[in-house]
């Protein structure tokens, strides 16, 4: 008992080692697939969510601009609120389940203004005349959207997508701190450890998945639009 | 709604409001001071330029709390480790925004000048940036905005800032104070948003702001 | 304009798709539940734990306990704070975690009083009474021999330099001294404010916030601060630089870690209560110290952790 008590005054002033693969090694299974699981299913449920609502209302706000305004208004807000203070009150509504789920609910919401708007942007930029085009072909309004529209809004809305899908995938590390899991799992709980090797790996792992899904929808987004040169930011 | 005040009235929350001002500004500064001459120097090649524009993107993916949770095994704890990491995610709007911006201004009204017998740094302080700066506005614009909202997680590394308000209402389960963080740092990115718009809407010459629209 | 057509019509079903292969995700999402796999055929037990080193050391020393007992056990062991992991206890997402007495009456349990339970033992009968009164009530067991409460140290030269030992001597030689605390210590009723009504000569030169755990000490091992708050459990206390202050008086309540278990499953599972007070009983101070070093001063894994200490207890074979 003596020994050890020694032992770790000795260590206690020592640095721990940046990188110990032998954890990496030894906890892959265990710690660091889980984490990137998580990770990827908190944020594709998220995006899938969140375009499942942003189109039939980004497609409702390009047809009726009255109500373009209050959506952006109250989309912005909630893109506002710092993502920590929206995770935090979240966990305070009566029976909420500890989880997944109260982050999906945060990074739903704030995805929602990107996504509309890009809709909204992605219509917008289909030509008068080729609509009229399809009407004088006899297109109804619905054959109109799904056949016209949409496919020409295309780019643009891929282009909301990757933007929401990045900031999504960063956003979701956060979401450990809400026993939501993922990689920002290992960061936290390598922070509260003393623990860099654990740190390092869910934070490289974070930053990799997230430029890997960029760089795919940036393929993707240029497999549409092979002309175009690139956007502003 | 008394008891957000109260905690505003904290004689800590001045201090808090201070750090969080500070690293941002502080984080922008940096950022201008990097990515802007980065981009003036790439601005008349195209692969330097295409380089610095891919670079950029790649930057902006990178989550937030990632590039702050590095810095700590790196550069320690603490405000210089938060800014640091600050600084870097605000490199990449600004970079893209200001080499894409230098990179579209009319290779026409440049030979122009150069024909009329004007210096290289001429056409870049006569010609080039004035063209490009609202573009290059806009890319500071939004780098701010981002800055003040990542700024809450430097708490995490010992930054301080609002992001300690925040975490402190949570682990107390005290709502008053979680949302006196919450919306102190929501009315700061709603007070950069609009002041730095303003500024580029300034800073547009009228023709082009009606181009724009 | 083919592609694109084609792109929108395939987006459900790719969509569709991805659901289904990431719903196989889902147990690894959230609360990170993991499945033992050498439990018994007895009834499931879900443990929680908060996200700090103690935590999840004493979350391990528990699950495996019980699993050695013959109950199959799933693990939760990072529910943040207090707040999340009651939440999740009385949502029934969890059965039971390591909670601390003083904790639960500062954070948790309705305790009304300005002032907190003078002595371990009460402090433990008014959160258990106030525990079971809940709905669904809740078992707060036996508390470990322990106190994992506010710890003030300072440098051994500072501690050398001003004949630090106890807060009053911090108190008097404090306007030369900077303090290195954290945000919830400086705001909590229980915390810094509590010091000052107790030692109104506590004026110190400088207070740095440093709000993560480790970092604190760091702080002060460097000489940016003379004097940290940690808890006087945390490994580091055992360092030969440091010297820990006296609290002849006790202002600070009594945080003893006891278990805190759904009272349902109590009682379909009595025999929990004698295997987890068997591992309550057998920690204390010095060897919760000895256990959290070697989480944070050696980058050991908490699981192995606990696994060692209750083979070496012979609480587990």
């Amino acid at each position: 008992m003596g020994e050890a008590l020694a032992l770790l005054q000795d260590l206690s002033l020592e640095e721990p080692r940046l990188i110990e693969w032998d954890w990496i090694a030894e906890n892959f299974w265990e710690d660091i697939v889980p984490a990137i699981q998580g990770h990827i299913y908190l944020s594709f449920v998220s995006v899938a969510i969140a375009l499942a609502i942003s189109l039939p209302v980004g497609i409702l706000a390009a047809r009726y601009r009255k109500i373009y305004p209050p959506v952006t208004f109250v989309t912005g807000i909630l893109y506002s609120i710092p993502s920590l203070a929206l995770f935090s009150i979240l966990i305070s509504v009566p029976g909420i389940v500890i989880g997944a789920t109260p982050v999906i609910i945060a990074l739903v919401a704030y995805s929602l203004l990107i996504l509309i708007r890009n809709v909204v942007a992605g219509i917008d930029s289909v030509p008068a005349e080729t609509i009229d085009a399809a009407r004088g072909m006899g297109l109804t309004q619905g054959q109109i959207l799904f056949r016209v529209e949409l496919p020409l809004a295309l780019p643009v809305i891929v282009a909301g997508i990757r933007i929401a899908t990045v900031t999504i995938i960063g956003i979701a590390t956060i979401g450990a701190y809400i026993s939501g899991g993922g990689l920002g799992k290992l960061i936290f709980d390598g922070i509260n450890r003393n623990f860099p090797t654990m740190v390092i790996t869910g934070a490289v792992l974070a930053t990799a998945l997230a430029i890997l899904a960029d760089l795919l929808l940036l393929g993707l987004e240029r497999y549409l639009r092979p002309w175009a040169r690139r956007r502003r930011a | 709604m008394g008891s957000i005040l109260e905690v505003l009235g904290r004689p800590g929350f001045s201090q808090l409001l201070l750090t969080h001002v500070e690293l941002s500004a502080l984080a922008l500064i940096i950022a201008i001071l990097i990515a802007v001459p980065v981009a003036i120097a790439v601005r008349n090649t195209p692969i330097g330029a295409t380089l610095a524009i891919n670079v950029g993107n790649i930057g902006r993916a990178v989550p937030s709390l990632a590039l702050l949770a590095l810095a700590l095994p790196f550069f320690g704890f603490g405000f210089t480790s938060a800014l640091l990491a600050l600084a870097a995610l605000a490199i990449p709007p600004i970079l893209i925004n200001a080499s894409t911006g230098l990179r579209e201004v009319d290779p026409g009204v440049i030979d122009a000048a150069r024909g009329m017998g004007l210096s290289e740094s001429q056409v870049l302080s006569r010609i080039q940036l004035p063209i490009a700066a609202p573009v290059i506005f806009a890319g500071i614009r939004t780098s701010a905005v981002q800055v003040v909202a990542s700024a809450t997680l430097a708490t995490f590394i010992g930054g301080g800032g609002l992001g300690d308000l925040i975490v402190e209402g949570f682990q107390r389960g005290d709502t008053a104070i979680l949302l006196a963080g919450a919306l102190s740092v929501a009315v700061l990115s709603i007070i950069t948003e609009l002041g730095f718009g303003g500024i580029e809407r300034a800073l547009t010459p009228k023709g082009l702001r009606i181009a724009q629209k | 304009m083919k592609n694109e057509t084609k792109l929108i019509r395939a987006v459900p079903a790719v969509l569709a798709a991805l659901a289904l292969v990431l719903l196989s995700a889902c147990g690894n999402v959230g609360g990170s539940s993991q499945e033992s796999d050498s439990g018994g055929s007895g009834p499931t037990i879900t443990i929680g734990s908060k996200n700090f080193t103690e935590q999840y050391i004493l979350g391990e020393l528990y699950a495996q306990a019980l699993e050695a007992n013959g109950f199959n056990v799933e693990k939760k062991l990072d529910l943040g704070s207090e707040q999340i992991a009651d939440k999740a206890l009385q949502n029934g997402q969890i059965d039971m975690y390591p909670e601390y007495t003083g904790t639960a009456l500062v954070s948790i349990l309705p305790y009304q009083k300005k002032e907190y339970p003078d002595t371990p033992e009460a402090t433990y009968q008014v959160a258990k009474k106030l525990y079971a009164e809940r709905e669904p009530a809740d078992t707060m067991l036996t508390p470990a021999p322990f106190n994992d409460t506010y710890g003030i140290f300072a440098r051994k030269e500072v501690a050398e330099q001003y004949n630090l030992k106890t807060f009053a001597d911090l108190a008097e030689a404090s306007p030369k001294l900077t303090f290195v605390s954290f945000s919830e210590f400086q705001n909590r009723s229980d915390g810094f404010p509590n010091m000052k009504k107790n030692y109104p000569a506590l004026n110190f030169e400088d207070i740095k916030i440093v709000n993560q755990l480790g970092l604190r000490y760091q702080g002060v091992f460097q000489g940016d601060g003379d004097v940290g708050v940690g808890f006087t459990t945390e490994g580091q206390l055992n360092s030969d630089e440091l010297v820990v202050l006296e609290d002849p008086k006790n202002i600070f309540p009594f945080y003893y870690p006891a278990p805190v278990v759904r009272s349902d499953v109590l009682e379909q599972n009595p025999k929990m209560k004698g295997v987890l007070d068997k591992v309550s009983g057998s920690l204390d101070v010095e060897t919760m110290r000895e256990l959290n070093g070697k989480v944070d001063l050696e980058q050991e894994d908490p699981e192995d952790v606990a696994a060692e200490f209750l083979q070496e207890k012979g609480i587990v074979e």
